[in-house]
């Protein structure tokens, strides 16, 4: 219980401040709470003096009203601080990772990954808001006015106190075997709820595989195993919690007889007082009051402490140097100079040399897994070499801020993301400062004119999320005018990727060559006539460069390329009727 | 009451065999309830016996402590026992809730499910369903202790002094009017705090989704600074929103269960008066101790109410959405000719994909379907393989309608092969093995070599035993697809379709998915989505597709004669591959 309270401190960070300051005034509403022991005590020592003057009745009032108003202040005051903590350490927490991203190489990002940390930063972190403020108030909160309601009674009567004492120390010691228990059965519960998301998951997206192969009855077994998991396991949980709960609070409730059992036997013996005696029998039922819902409240701060767990997990992402300053190259060469580079143990490249001139278009060409696009993606800086290093205008990569490098390259091959915005803050994203006409004309030169033009809206069409809304050539070409909008005198591009929209094959190529004049050209080539047409040809395997040079000096030579260039022949003038006889 | 009883009824509709679970745990929790009345009782004769003066022995007062102990006893046992009941109840129902869904996905179209994000289903079937535990297990028997015992304790205040328990209740209408003030603009405050909440995910995932874009266009700084302050605002409305309701629910929490207030100073005029004894007052003063917590416990039960009828409607959406009309048994299908009678289909009503659209896919031949994205390529595709069910008209094969051939029969006739196709995390060898659960190891070793992965295959850390991940993402896309012809190639299925599935998924290896697919499709009814045009200019058969309706049909050749649009797309297909053509001459 302690760590995980200390977890939720260190998650608090800056707002550790509010925290202790909501602490502290809790501890002073809990002595206000206290405060009704007072009023109830006012009343009984007139009672049992027979004293019938009404000012006791007014002073009961008097005590009770002071104890609301100060509770409501207090309480006011102190769930503010909470709320705050609670609401801002998350906001914090979301802010410093999206700090962090802006330093993560952008090798790292994928799909799942990417999709990893969106989740945690809405619904983990919301579920960090909704718990972490609760939990420290009720627990705590609890704890402290118990703690409180206890020194009230010792200043009663000392020995009822050691009782008191007693019972909250037996309290501690079934939550600690609680919690022991429910450390080994957590994990495995859930265990089973990730088995059941991934079957469940499989048998949606599946769908089509197991109708069509007839899965039905191997996909129902495994969803069904996997739902009665998860049923047991919660079953098997409930039954191993619910005892200690139970025992839990008759543990409690039994310190409260022990409290009336003593109170009694001191007042036979003469040993107390009858006002305190009755005193000590209102106490009874009040003083474990707030140690019984914190002991409620103890299996949300599990889930709070899960969930932090979970957000603490974005702290492992790896972030790159950015020490640079901002570069404006003289020139737009490319050159790597025996670079070196690995993911982990596996080596991508290998001593690799080469000399983009600018305004050159260079091809690489080689067999799939032999490390173009690493290749290239370490131009835009994705990762780091290794060794050796890579420059752009004379200057080494790394000696330029991210920001500065990225303006002088325009790269087609990543995922093409589009925003929910219009289609021309879209375009505009390539130059926020460009005029409409100049969005109009990138747009003309991509081919995406005519069917922006199309659209309800035109250029004002707000488009979905993730661009979903068009087609994937079409996609492709606002990315494309993109790039022509921004105009960067470096370009990067995976042909493969440009080809995603077989219909629209011929506009998307015009929209690359609009994109690609005048500037320096690294690309990975699929099609002959690009290649052909390369000012150098890069051919790769396994890591090395195995032959360099243009298309007429490569295709007399024995080798890859001479392959490569008989394959794309073949690939190109394939018929499937042809195969089908 | 009437908005207690419909979320109620939806449930008992699924948990309707665990009803007398159910009322066994609410009986329990009434009997711990009743239990728990009894420490009350015997420690009012404790005190009243001390105020009293009675000359009482000790074992007078360990009686009553036995007593009191034995009732706090009861009622820890009956309430333990009363949430294992209908935990247990619940489970049971959840399970087959779930079970009731997965088999739901079973009869529904594929396609529905297909085009719906997989999250939803999973979001249903884990999630939501995940959510209903706790107003389930505990709604009913907590909330009927939590009402029950400040009833039962007021109907004992009542025959103690009916007066002190008038006034005993008098805080409840204080603390409500506290509260009355910020419920007001909880609706609308709720409202904008959706909103709010929903503009910040929005930013957060087109800040993580576009941060490649973001970084290669250099506008972090800006992007940057919008995810922050979505960030910020969000945490500020939510803080703003407590501020201004705080200092009402503080009084609200504090004022409503102090009954205190009001039963201290009117319990002791009635006692000065002489109309009230002190015994009496005493057992009064710890009675009301306990009597307003258990009501706001209960008042917060509303909350769940309303998420179980939220979750309740989901799954009741998904349990009555259509299914396809498939007989259970019946004829096996024949191969012969595919024939499509004024086919009518949309996937929302009001917008077509199909148009009237009649044709035939003839036995053993090679058909090409062509045209602009969205004209219904894909859509003729879906539907020949059962994907879903026409809107109107008939699918016939071998001139049986679809609708009566039962499913199962229907799918064993096609091998669908698309550009995506999914694997189940299991090993190469089992997920080859899909297409024919009876096959050898030997006979899917034969498939992997023909579909031209057995190469790639063996080169995997444990071979075929090697675990493809889950969707199949240790393997690269090419990789995926040839598993997947391989696959549909042990299936051996008289009708194969190919949707975009030559697409440039892999270009170092089209090659040998171009010799895959020749050898998936020797000898087949072929219905094919090309992704080139050059590659399906000698099929038998080219059916031009435009806004939904049949353009044009022919071979090649003839459409090039007659088919305007058949021509263009030539044409433009033709300009992109000019480079090629020129290369073989070189």
């Amino acid at each position: 219980m302690i760590g995980a309270f200390k977890k939720i401190w260190d998650f608090a960070g800056k707002e550790q401040k509010n925290i202790k300051i909501s602490i502290v005034l809790a501890l002073l509403h809990s002595i206000f709470y206290a405060l009704q022991f007072a009023a109830v005590f006012v009343i009984l020592q007139a009672l049992t003096a027979g004293n019938s003057d009404i000012s006791t009745a007014f002073i009961a009032l008097g005590i009770m009203a002071a104890s609301i108003t100060g509770r409501i202040i207090l309480n006011t005051f102190s769930q503010l601080k909470r709320v705050h903590a609670g609401y801002f350490m998350v906001a914090n927490k979301r802010i410093s990772i999206g700090d962090k991203l802006r330093v993560v190489p952008m090798g790292y990002f994928n799909k799942n990954n990417l999709g990893q940390m969106t989740a945690i930063t809405t619904t983990t972190l919301t579920d960090v808001e909704n718990t972490a403020p609760v939990v420290l108030v009720t627990v705590l909160g609890g704890f402290i006015n118990s703690v409180v309601f206890a020194i009230s009674v010792f200043i009663f009567d000392w020995r009822i106190g050691l009782v008191v004492l007693a019972g909250m120390a037996a309290f501690l010691w079934t939550t600690s075997l609680q919690e022991k228990r429910s450390r080994k059965g957590a994990p495995e519960r859930q265990r089973s709820q990730e088995k059941l998301v991934e079957k469940v998951l499989e048998t949606i997206q599946g769908i089509s595989v197991i109708k069509s192969f007839h899965l039905g009855e191997k996909a129902d077994k495994r969803v069904s195993e996997a739902i009665n998991e998860s049923c047991e396991k919660n079953l098997s949980i409930e039954k191993q919690m619910t005892p200690y709960q139970m025992f839990q609070q008759i543990i409690l409730n039994l310190f409260a007889v022990a409290i009336m059992a003593v109170t009694a036997a001191l007042y036979l013996n003469g040993a107390m007082e009858l006002t305190n005696a009755i005193m000590m029998f209102v106490a009874a039922f009040m003083v474990f009051e707030q140690m019984k819902s914190a002991g409620i409240s103890i299996a949300t701060l599990r889930i709070a402490e899960a969930s932090i767990d979970k957000a603490n997990e974005t702290d492992s992402v790896p972030v790159m140097d950015e020490g640079g300053r901002a570069v404006d190259p003289e020139n737009h060469d490319v050159v790597f100079e025996n670079v070196d580079f690995a993911y982990g143990e596996r080596k991508i490249l290998d001593n690799v040399s080469f000399t983009a001139k600018e305004r050159t278009a260079t091809a690489i060409v080689g067999p799939s897994g032999s490390g173009k696009t690493t290749m290239c993606s370490l131009i835009a800086r994705f990762w780091d070499v290794n060794g050796g290093r890579i420059t752009v205008g004379g200057e080494d990569v790394r000696s330029y801020t991210l920001d500065s490098l990225m303006k002088n390259i325009s790269m087609v091959f990543q995922n093409v993301y589009l925003f929910s915005d219009t289609v021309e803050n879209n375009i505009k994203f390539g130059r926020p400062d460009a005029s409409h006409d100049e969005v109009v004309e990138a747009a003309k030169k991509a081919c995406c004119h005519d069917f922006i033009m199309q659209l309800p809206d035109g250029y004002d069409t707000v488009l979905e999320e993730g661009g979903a809304s068009l087609s994937g050539g079409e996609r492709q070409r606002i990315s494309i005018a993109r790039a022509i909008l921004k105009n960067a005198p470096i370009i990067i591009l995976d042909e493969a990727t440009a080809n995603v929209d077989p219909e629209n094959e011929d506009r998307l190529q015009s929209a690359i060559e609009a994109l690609m004049k005048d500037k320096t050209i690294i690309m990975i080539a699929h099609r002959l006539k690009t290649v052909r047409k390369a000012d150098q040809i890069l051919v790769l395997d396994g890591g090395h460069i195995v032959q360099r040079g243009t298309h007429d000096e490569l295709s007399v030579q024995e080798g890859i390329y001479r392959r490569f260039v008989t394959e794309r022949e073949q690939a190109e003038s394939w018929h499937i009727a042809g195969a089908a006889v | 009451m009437q908005k207690k009883k419909s979320p109620m009824l939806m449930i008992m509709r699924y948990a309707g065999h665990h009803k007398s679970e159910y009322i066994g745990s609410v009986i329990l929790a009434v009997i711990s309830v009743v239990s728990g009345m009894v420490p009350y009782f015997a420690a009012g004769q404790m005190v009243a016996a001390m105020l009293e003066g009675a000359d009482k022995d000790l074992i007078f007062y360990l009686i009553w402590c036995a007593v009191v102990a034995a009732g706090y006893i009861c009622k820890g046992i009956f309430a333990g026992i009363s949430t294992s009941v209908s935990h247990k109840a619940t489970y049971l129902t959840m399970r087959e809730i779930r079970k009731k869904l997965v088999s739901k996905l079973a009869r529904m179209p594929m396609g529905t499910i297909l085009e719906s994000p997989s999250g939803y289903y999973k979001d249903v079937i884990v999630d939501r369903v995940e959510g209903i535990e706790v107003p389930l297990a505990h709604l009913l028997p907590e909330m009927t202790a939590n009402v029950l015992a400040p009833v039962i304790m007021l109907v004992y205040l009542f025959v103690l002094d009916w007066r002190l328990a008038l006034i005993s209740l008098v805080t409840i209408p204080i603390g409500m009017a506290a509260m009355r003030s910020t419920m007001k603009s909880y609706g609308e405050n709720y409202g904008k705090s959706v909103e709010i909440g929903g503009r910040m995910t929005n930013a957060i995932v087109e800040y993580m989704g576009g941060i490649e874009v973001i970084k290669a266009f250099s506008q972090s700084e800006s992007s940057y600074k919008k995810y922050t302050d979505a960030v910020n605002d969000n945490a500020a409305f939510f803080y703003g929103w407590m501020k201004s309701a705080q200092w009402a629910m503080s009084a609200y929490n504090a004022i409503t269960p102090s009954v205190l207030l009001t039963v201290l100073p009117a319990g002791f005029i009635f006692f000065a008066l002489g109309s009230l004894p002190a015994a009496a007052f005493v057992t009064i003063i710890i009675l009301s101790l306990g009597i307003i917590e258990p009501i706001i416990a209960a008042t917060n039960y509303t909350d769940n109410i309303a998420r179980v009828s939220t979750v309740m409607g989901q799954i009741d959406e998904i349990m009555n959405s259509p299914e396809l009309e498939r007989p259970e048994s019946g004829e096996d299908a024949a191969d012969g000719d595919i024939e499509f009678r004024n086919v009518t289909f949309g996937y929302e009503s009001g917008k077509d994909a199909l148009k009237n659209v009649s044709l035939t896919i003839p036995k053993g031949k090679v058909t090409a379907l062509v045209g602009p994205s969205g004209s219904g390529k894909s859509t003729i595709a879906k539907l020949t393989a059962g994907f879903w069910d026409t809107d109107s008209g008939e699918i016939m094969i071998d001139g049986r309608n679809v609708r009566e051939i039962p499913l199962e029969a229907h799918a064993d006739k096609i091998a669908y092969v698309e550009q995506n196709n999914y694997l189940f995390d299991d090993t190469v060898m089992e997920n080859i093995r899909t297409g024919r659960a009876d096959a050898s190891d030997e006979e899917v070793i034969n498939a992997a070599k023909a579909a031209g992965c057995d190469a790639f295959i063996r080169a995997l850390d444990n071979g075929y035993e090697t675990k493809v991940g889950s969707a199949g993402g240790h393997l690269s896309g090419g990789e995926r697809q040839r598993v997947a012809i391989a696959r549909a190639m042990l299936k051996d299925a008289p009708i194969v379709i190919l949707d975009e599935a030559t697409a440039y998924i892999d270009p170092e290896n089209e090659a040998v998915i171009q010799k895959a697919i020749a050898g998936l499709v020797k000898n087949k009814t072929v219905l094919v989505i090309a992704h080139r045009l050059s590659t399906i200019t000698d099929a038998d058969k080219i059916i031009v597709m435009d806004g939904g309706e049949v353009s044009a049909q022919g071979t090649h050749a003839e459409l090039l004669e007659k088919s305007e649009l058949y021509r263009s797309m030539w044409i433009a297909h033709n300009g992109t591959k000019e480079g090629a053509e020129n290369d073989r001459s070189v």
